[in-house]
């Protein structure tokens, strides 16, 4: 008797766990059930025809699968070309946020938070309001145009038309609007940064720059691969920026995904481009758990 | 008013039962028949007790079956109105939107309605189809079947908007389908190419102003299928609202050869408004709103007629099928149907309206002269052609998708 007390009392213990447990996490599962797994299943069995909403609706069917994969669809060239916006724009992103995280982490000392949220304000106004504003800096009469007009480097009725309206306008819009955002997870990687391996580096005779690039940099990978996924995952879907500034050219597969859903009503196809776009990512965030450690740029 | 009409009808309907009864009493009747007319009075009794709720019975519009109604004393009030910005919620003129569009509507119900805005036909059909209801609804007549054939909607009765007798009769036949006024067509407009002669000589006016590669990034089309429709007229398609597929073939190629020469495509008119006025397009598929602006800009403009015909749209208001505000919808209606309304929309934004009671002197010219107020023949074919329901909208809009991911 004297031995199964505990016994059960650790059982007992162990049900109560598993029971708290249970309560905790039924509240985000049922929440992760109702609002993502199930929406993607609809969205899954739309692409095939499985549901009928509308009377354009296609039957039972893989042919919108078979089509868009077999490379005939002209939106898998789309798709390519915004995999290729996007990287561009993720690896500007990443390479304008590092020198910006490094100065936060180890430059400004202990008013780093303060200089953090001093680049996260501005960031806080209304997206519509910045992107307008970059229309405002890069049309034909904007900012960078009347400034080369006035010094002389262009005549005034010889803009620079491909400033706005094209893939540049695009990227570079897309590129300041992550940059302080891509620039918290290298942060966090070079805020948790054993310092004393840089004293031990410069006590070894390494320079500054050798030091950076044998220590600091291999330390913050972790943090530039996050940054990186931070910006390549919502920009390669993106569709409001290109929608604003794009112009015909700058014109992506987010775009395509929302005409089809609301234009044309041909919510098959959209759907067939959205679940594609979806395993893209979900293979991507694979690869990079794979190789990353969430809690290195978690703090 | 309304309820003057809704008591009108029950006063019929009292006077037909009267008429019934005293028809009835009026003669010699077996037990037979005294049992009959009490069980049928017993029934009469408990349906109207049954009903008692609903207080009037109201016309359903197609004249041929009568639906008990709340009168609008009883109906909730907050019209919700699925409309276009600047129609009446006040994105550009406040104070006169509210004044000209639904003034009356507020002074004959003490109602304050609510908008909700969608950007393009496009835009309010998907939600629609997708669930959203409202009690009035603003599309163009183009999308008027499909929103018909969603059955999210009901026909108006007439008999219940005055000012319908004002309205242009050719225009207000085209609001019917299936013999059924769904539609009350109110606002008018063209689709042609608006040009800055400052910079643009041409020696006629053609759609294919807006293909012209010596204006290379100097032109902004829209984003609609209607580019596919001026294209269509533009390489002499005969019937662009109903393409075979060849001739949709021939479109798209001809679209993605040209879409290089575009700078932007419009989804806002103002913006394109925008772009025109700094000069960064000169070129553009225009509504007659940035005429307006053009005028009022003193700049030096075009307002085409092209060779190949305008094309001229009509929008109208529709009312929602389950719509709990019946009476209010149609005071709505009567007040956008004013010619108060139609001087406001002729005057601020340079849109035709289906009222013919506006007095055309009282109008600036410019918008007399852009619209051809004056030349009774300016709707009727070759000159312009009205926007015509696409019976195969989703391959165009396919194709359109395609012309734009190309």
């Amino acid at each position: 008797m004297a031995t199964l007390a505990p016994d059960a009392s650790e059982r007992a213990w162990v049900r109560r766990e598993r029971r708290g447990t249970a309560a905790l996490l039924a509240g985000p599962l049922l929440w992760l059930l109702i609002f993502f797994v199930i929406p993607v299943g609809f969205v899954a069995t739309y692409s095939v025809g499985g549901v009928h909403l509308f009377p354009t609706d296609g039957e039972l069917s893989i042919g919108d699968w078979q089509r868009f994969l077999s490379g005939g669809s002209i939106y898998f060239s789309l798709f390519w070309k915004s995999v290729r916006m996007s990287l561009i724009v993720s690896v500007t992103v990443v390479l304008l946020a590092y020198p910006v995280a490094y100065f936060l982490a180890l430059c400004t000392g202990r008013r780093k938070y303060v200089a953090l949220l001093l680049i996260i304000v501005p960031f806080l106004t209304s997206y519509l309001l910045r992107v307008l504003a970059w229309k405002v800096i890069l049309g034909d009469t904007g900012v960078i145009n009347s400034f080369l007009a006035w010094s002389g480097v262009r005549q005034p009725d010889d803009p620079i038309t491909w400033l706005l309206y094209s893939q540049f306008a695009v990227m570079i819009v897309l590129a300041y609007v992550w940059v302080p955002f891509v620039a918290l997870p290298i942060f966090v990687t070079l805020d948790n940064l054993d310092l004393r391996l840089l004293e031990a580096a410069s006590d070894l005779g390494a320079s500054r720059w050798r030091t950076f690039v044998r220590v600091t940099l291999p330390l913050s990978v972790p943090g530039v691969a996050a940054a990186f996924v931070f910006v390549f995952v919502p920009t390669i879907g993106e569709f409001v920026t290109p929608l604003l500034v794009g112009g015909p050219s700058g014109y992506m597969f987010g775009n395509a995904i929302n005409d089809l859903f609301t234009r044309g009503l041909d919510w098959q196809s959209g759907s067939v481009l959205a679940m594609f776009l979806l395993v893209v990512i979900a293979a991507l965030m694979a690869l990079f758990g794979r190789f990353v450690q969430v809690r290195s740029v978690a703090g | 008013m309304i309820r003057a009409l809704a008591a009108q009808v029950l006063r019929t309907k009292g006077e037909g039962m009267n008429d019934e009864s005293g028809r009835a009493l009026g003669r010699h009747i077996s037990r037979r028949q005294l049992f009959y007319y009490a069980g049928a009075m017993g029934g009469a009794t408990a349906l109207l007790a049954a009903c008692r709720d609903a207080d009037t019975v109201g016309p359903t519009g197609d004249g041929t079956t009568s639906v008990a109604r709340p009168t609008i004393d009883q109906e909730p009030g907050g019209l919700e109105v699925f409309d276009w910005s600047g129609y009446g919620n006040g994105d550009f003129y406040p104070k006169e939107e509210k004044q000209f569009l639904w003034g009356d509507y507020a002074k004959a119900t003490n109602d304050t309605p609510t908008f909700v805005l969608f950007e393009n036909d496009d835009a309010g059909y998907t939600e629609v189809a997708t669930g959203a209801r409202y009690d009035v609804a603003h599309p163009c007549g183009y999308r008027w079947k499909d929103w018909v054939d969603l059955g999210v909607m009901q026909p108006w009765d007439t008999s219940l908007i005055p000012n319908v007798a004002s309205l242009n009769p050719n225009l207000l036949a085209s609001g019917q389908i299936d013999g059924k006024q769904y539609f009350i067509p109110l606002d008018w407009g063209f689709i042609a190419p608006l040009i800055n002669t400052d910079h643009v000589q041409t020696t006629e006016d053609s759609f294919g102003i807006l293909f012209d590669e010596r204006y290379a990034d100097k032109i902004a089309w829209v984003d609609t299928l209607n580019m596919m429709v001026v294209a269509a007229y533009t390489l002499g398609i005969p019937n662009p609202w109903d393409m075979t597929d060849d001739e949709l073939t021939q479109v798209k190629d001809f679209l993605v050869s040209k879409k290089g020469l575009v700078k932007f495509l419009w989804n806002q008119s103002y913006d394109f408004w925008l772009a025109f006025k700094k000069e960064e397009v000169w070129i553009g598929y225009s509504w007659p709103d940035t005429v307006g602006y053009a005028e009022a800009a003193g700049m030096n403009y075009r307002y085409m007629e092209p060779k190949e015909g305008r094309i001229s749209w009509v929008c109208g208001l529709g009312l929602m099928a389950d719509t709990e505000n019946y009476y209010h919808a149609h005071e709505y209606v009567d007040s956008w149907a004013s010619s108060g309304a139609a001087e406001f929309l002729l005057a601020y934004y340079y849109y035709g309206h289906t009222n013919t009671d506006v007095d055309l002197s009282a109008l600036p010219a410019g918008v007399v002269e852009a619209l051809s107020l004056d030349d009774p023949t300016v709707l009727e074919e070759p000159r312009s052609h009205p926007e015509t329901h696409i019976p195969r909208r989703d391959v165009y809009s396919t194709i359109w998708s395609e012309v734009l991911a190309s």
